[in-house]
């Protein structure tokens, strides 16, 4: 047979391959009917055909280039992006996350120095003995005077319910942002660490100061900023250790291969991560609506509490390792990918 | 199959159990894309800040407020995950500038690394150098977003069907009867055929015989052809041979070629049937 027969004869089903890509490439939620989508199976498999004997076909080198490019596109028509399942999500975020949050080694480690560097700037800023200036150093003078101009009032005369709308918007704009940056940097190490680092000196030494006897507006401040903390302070401790975990993955990759054990990481801590957002948003919710409120001091108390025994229970009750095999055990297809590289 | 070229291409083999070249792209091909990115991106927060300001505003500051923040953080955290989730892989600015994001092997990407490449941007935007350097150092120009995520972007464009040259020149034709049946045309030299034959009507006479002529000198003396012949026209006729006259009887090498022909013609009156 002729290779020029041969390509005349095939270039109908080719161009109308093209034209059926071309439909599904430009409208948002494809729809096929059912005899143009087998039409579609039976034309990229011919084209795939067309392609694995090209050679013994003797087509040119440009119509198998053409080849090439039509059946990676018509690969990509058929094959579609799995959208995001949220009863996957929900189970990830119930089961999966509180078990691997409480054996993370990294969250821990992130928690103790966080934790730890919150108390010593706390101690510093309050305590005047050891290092007088710490407090006016470490946030300077201009700032502690917008804080007790913040304070100076009882929080009962503060804000209208329509300005508690505006600031919950801010708080989820800027902390998840906040949190979000502190994951991604985490993957660069020193970054993530040294945003951590200066959130957690930075907020000790605040609480610190305003926890002297003379700071002005002490008391309305700890009733503000009691009611979100829980959910916040966690809520950046995850985000943390997640983006540590990251960072760790390609300089201790352990058994793995460096990219292995990054996209490994990777599965693993994005829902933990997700599972930050989630307590930014409720914290900002909190921070916007009930710390300002004039609800009194019992209340706030109250969710104070409450909250931090949720994060109890769903970090040490859920997060108690079952019996069953951990969900790591199933390695994700880009993972199966990766190892077999 | 040939072996790999030392190139930005890339071979992905299918569950059809066919092997096919993408083209991977480069930080300069996805620049472009990002800027359309940025921009559209920086359109659509102003539009959906001044459109919520006035139709809220007016009586409720609060609310505005809220929404307008609501919907920068959506946008600016949730933009590229929603449309490569959704739109399989193509932001807008890619799907401008033809470009898809994948799976390392192939298949399209899911939600999760959908997130975790966007989510990522940040540290390789954090100096711009971090993403940049992932993607000189790594193969198959992955940022560290798409290294967390398994992911890589390639080319999606279309290339046109030139289909097989047109030779007018009727001596061609001739020429190509005169020529030993005997002598086959490997796959090599059908391919460097292919080439020269389409790029030939860019060159000068002369430079066509330059090019000609390491393979035609020993092909004149083969044949037995007078020594004035036209390199050119020669290529033309083993051209006219290989790809638009009836092929040599004696064919052998390509005796196989017939049994998967038919194979494949069985396909395509399969695929025939459900149309009509």
């Amino acid at each position: 047979m002729k290779v020029s027969d041969r390509l005349e004869q095939r270039r109908p089903q080719w161009e109308e391959l093209e034209r059926l890509c071309d439909q599904l490439a430009h409208t948002a939620a494809p729809r096929l009917s059912a005899s143009q989508a087998l039409r579609l199976g039976a034309l990229y498999r011919a084209a795939c055909a067309d392609l694995a004997l090209a050679y013994a076909y003797h087509l040119p080198q440009s119509t198998i280039q053409y080849l090439h490019r039509l059946v990676g596109r018509a690969h990509n028509q058929l094959y579609r992006s799995q959208p995001l399942q949220p009863r996957r999500w929900a189970e990830q975020l119930l089961r999966h996350v509180p078990r691997q949050v409480f054996q993370d080694r990294c969250v821990q480690a992130v928690f103790c120095l966080f934790w730890g560097l919150f108390v010593l700037a706390a101690f510093l800023a309050y305590d005047k003995r050891a290092w007088p200036e710490f407090a006016e150093q470490v946030l300077g003078a201009e700032h502690i005077q917008r804080i007790e101009e913040m304070y100076r009032e009882p929080l009962s005369e503060g804000r209208g319910g329509e300005e508690n709308l505006g600031m919950a918007g801010f708080y989820l704009y800027h902390n998840t942002g906040i949190g979000l940056r502190c994951f991604a940097w985490g993957l660069l190490v020193l970054p993530g660490l040294l945003l951590l680092i200066t959130n957690a000196i930075t907020l000790g030494a605040t609480f610190g100061y305003m926890a002297r006897p003379e700071a002005i507006g002490g008391e309305h401040f700890f009733e503000f900023v009691m009611a979100h903390g829980p959910f916040e302070l966690t809520a950046i401790v995850l985000s943390a250790g997640a983006g540590l975990r990251l960072g760790l993955a390609w300089i201790v990759p352990g058994e793995l291969s460096r990219r292995a054990s990054l996209v490994q990481a990777g599965q693993q801590t994005m829902p933990v991560m997700g599972a930050a957002v989630v307590l930014f948003a409720l914290a900002a919710l909190i921070e916007g609506f009930v710390s300002p409120s004039e609800a009194p001091y019992a209340v706030k108390a109250g969710v104070a509490l409450g909250s931090s025994l949720l994060l109890a229970f769903y970090f040490v009750v859920l997060g108690q390792p079952a019996d069953v095999q951990p969900p790591t055990a199933a390695p994700s297809p880009a993972l199966r990918q990766e190892l077999a590289a | 199959m040939p072996s790999q070229p030392l190139d930005t291409t890339l071979l992905v083999v299918t569950p059809e159990n066919i092997a096919f070249e993408y083209q991977l792209a480069g930080p300069f091909r996805r620049l472009p894309a990002l800027i359309i990115d940025l921009m559209v991106l920086g359109a659509l927060q102003a539009a959906l800040t001044l459109a919520t300001a006035l139709a809220i505003g007016w009586f409720s500051g609060g609310a505005a407020g809220f929404l307008i923040l609501v919907m920068s953080f959506s946008l600016q955290w949730g933009y590229g995950i929603l449309l490569e989730t959704f739109f399989n892989g193509q932001t807008l600015g890619k799907y401008l500038t033809g470009l898809r994001v994948l799976s390392l092997d192939g298949r399209p990407i899911d939600g999760m690394q959908a997130t975790i490449r966007n989510v990522l941007r940040v540290a390789d935007l954090w100096l711009p150098l971090a993403g940049l350097l992932t993607m000189a150092a790594t193969a198959r120009f992955q940022r560290l977003g798409d290294l967390v995520a398994g992911t890589m972007v390639v080319v999606e464009d279309r290339q046109p069907l030139t289909g097989v040259a047109t030779l007018e020149d009727p001596r061609v034709a001739q020429l190509a009867a005169c020529l030993p049946p005997s002598f086959v045309v490997g796959r090599k030299f059908a391919q460097a055929l292919a080439d020269y034959v389409d790029r030939r009507r860019h060159f000068s006479p002369v430079r066509r015989r330059e090019i000609a002529r390491h393979v035609v000198e020993p092909l004149v003396e083969r044949f037995g052809l007078p020594r004035d012949t036209s390199y050119d026209l020669l290529l033309c006729a083993l051209y006219y041979r290989t790809f638009v006259g009836e092929r040599a009887a004696d064919d052998a090498a390509d005796a196989p070629s017939t049994i998967p022909e038919e194979r494949a013609a069985g396909r395509h009156a399969q695929a025939a049937v459900p149309v009509a």
